[in-house]
């Protein structure tokens, strides 16, 4: 699905989070105010997905946080679908809820290990006090599905699936609740190469079936590439260029984003190209010999 | 012995560790060679072997773990020695870097006597003759102010000069082998690009031979000559580097090589 114009359905104006802590000399000390996030605004229009990228102290996972409503903002102000969520509490906060989910980087530390997969999928859905259509376990075994997991394996506990496994039971259990806006904060940054490609898959393949937006935070650019329709770079806590994925790709403006790509390690090309000329060669039918 | 031996041969290592459901072979026939001045890379995702490799070449294999095969540095066999004389191996002829320095540093000491401790360890002599080697080989790693900073404490440095103090550590005695067990995945992109060109360009002044493992095939395609790929213990493919980027013969190669982004202009593009 490609991304809709029109208006966005997260939007951030000037968002801002100041953290104070005592200077040194201790408890007698000065207080100190960092400011991790700096007057940061951006846009997501329903279906598409924004990156932010940064190196560690950025103020990327600061800024999702606070998207998620995980954080407060020390200053700046928060709107989802039109209203002003910035200080959303009681049943508005409920409401952003349903229509904002969160997958984190470690599925194992955001997993309950003593549930089991069924009550951990359905959590979100109790928590909002909705039966499930269908039943509970009619529509674990959707999730499972949805996501790549064998259903039969709704009565078994995080521990029992493999770290690509663990992050697909945290992407099910954010899509439970029928979301607008998936945040994924490093979700795939834990998992081994060839399982974050498959997760990726996965995670583009849902956005085309069910039109939600992600907010994909992230440090690895290359990721981002695969995954992005928009991408913000961050800085020092502000957002230092943003455009579309593929401008910013192809012609970054920014210093600082020149660096960042520059420090990408790559293969070095001329191999990459000759093993796909290869592979190529390999799968093109015509080239094989007929058969019989 | 011939010169064209090998610095470090390896030969059929099979890495063994007591489980509660038996014994489970970790690393299963490995055979490979590093030279002098050279770099191998060995690739794996995880339980794929590699660590336990360096580590059973390094002698510091878990409690209860046994290594068969042969291992020779300098066609010295290694597998088997007992822990005193691998003492002396370790630091002056086989260094490792491995990937959280925060926890290899000892929060205690400044940076400068963990230095100097691991060269007077091997090399004897006065604290202040391994003090100027100490803040000798801080500068060599790129340690700006080297005098004042080997005074310092672990917490005063960045995620990336903390790994540049653990380098400095390694390679104090002039080992003639270094291990880097993925030595720059915690750190952020634009500094591990600094630290790879810090390995690089030490290797080219001091000959030292490396042995390179990560799990991110991009990293250690500049780096190494010949790539050893793993996969749950098995010795996957093995070969020169080019060969193995542009003519992966192994499916799972193959896979791996597929897995990663791409970032270049021909990458595929999705909307």
């Amino acid at each position: 699905m490609s991304a809709s114009s029109g208006e966005p359905l997260l939007s951030a104006r000037e968002l801002t989070k100041t953290f104070t802590s005592r200077g040194p000399g201790g408890v007698l000390g000065r207080r100190v105010a960092f400011t991790a996030v700096d007057r940061v605004s951006f846009d997501i229009r329903a279906g598409e997905t924004l990156a932010v990228v940064g190196e560690s102290g950025s103020g990327k996972s600061t800024t999702a946080r606070m998207a998620a409503k995980l954080m407060e903002p020390t200053g700046g102000s928060l709107e989802f679908a039109g209203e002003d969520v910035t200080r959303a509490e009681g049943p508005a906060l409920a409401r952003f809820r349903k229509d904002v989910q969160v997958v984190f980087q470690d599925p194992y530390s955001s997993l309950n290990p003593r549930h089991t997969v069924e009550r951990i999928l359905m959590a979100p859905l109790d928590y909002q006090g909705i039966a499930p259509k269908g039943g509970r376990r009619a529509l674990t075994k959707e999730l499972m599905e949805r996501v790549g997991l064998d259903p039969d394996h709704s009565q078994r506990y995080p521990a029992q699936f493999s770290g690509g496994q663990a992050q697909r039971i945290g992407i099910a259990r954010a899509l439970a609740v029928g979301p607008r806006l998936v945040i994924c904060d490093e979700a795939v940054s834990a998992l081994d190469m060839s399982v974050r490609a498959q997760v990726l898959d996965l995670l583009r393949r849902l956005q085309r079936e069910s039109g939600f937006a992600y907010l994909f935070i992230a440090h690895d650019l290359a990721v981002v590439r695969r995954i992005a329709h928009r991408v913000a770079v961050m800085s020092g806590g502000r957002i230092v260029e943003a455009g579309p994925c593929e401008r910013v790709f192809a012609d970054p403006r920014d210093p600082y984003t020149r660096t960042l790509l520059a420090a990408i390690p790559r293969i070095n090309p001329a191999w990459d190209r000759a093993r796909r000329a290869r592979a190529d060669r390999a799968s093109d039918p015509s080239q094989e010999a007929p058969h019989g | 012995m011939s010169a064209r031996a090998g610095l470090l041969v390896v030969e059929d290592l099979t890495v063994t560790l007591p489980t509660t459901r038996g014994p489970v072979d970790v690393v299963k026939g490995v055979s490979f060679t590093v030279d002098r001045d050279d770099t191998l890379g060995i690739v794996g995702e995880s339980g794929s072997g590699k660590s336990m490799t360096s580590l059973a070449i390094m002698g510091l294999l878990p409690r209860g773990a046994t290594a068969t095969g042969s291992v020779r540095l300098d066609g010295e066999e290694l597998l088997g020695r007992p822990d005193r004389e691998l003492r002396r191996i370790r630091g002056d002829g086989i260094s490792m870097v491995f990937q959280d320095p925060l926890s290899s540093l000892n929060p205690y000491y400044t940076v400068g006597l963990q230095i100097e401790e691991a060269y007077r360890a091997h090399r004897g002599g006065s604290r202040k003759a391994a003090r100027a080697v100490a803040v000798e080989a801080l500068t060599q790693v790129g340690i700006a102010d080297a005098e004042r900073r080997a005074g310092h404490y672990p917490h005063q440095f960045s995620g990336g000069q903390r790994q540049r103090v653990m380098i400095a550590t390694a390679l104090v005695c002039s080992p003639s082998l270094l291990i880097a067990d993925e030595p720059t995945t915690a750190l952020d992109v634009t500094v591990q690009a600094q630290i790879l060109r810090l390995l690089a360009g030490l290797q080219e002044r001091t000959g030292t031979g490396m042995l390179f493992i990560t799990h991110d095939l991009a990293v250690v395609s500049s780096l190494a000559r010949r790539i050893l790929v793993m996969r749950e213990g098995d010795p996957v493919e093995y070969g020169e580097a080019e060969r193995i980027f542009s003519d992966p013969h192994h499916p799972y190669t193959r896979a791996l090589l597929e897995s990663v982004p791409r970032i270049d202009d021909d990458a595929e593009v999705w909307l």
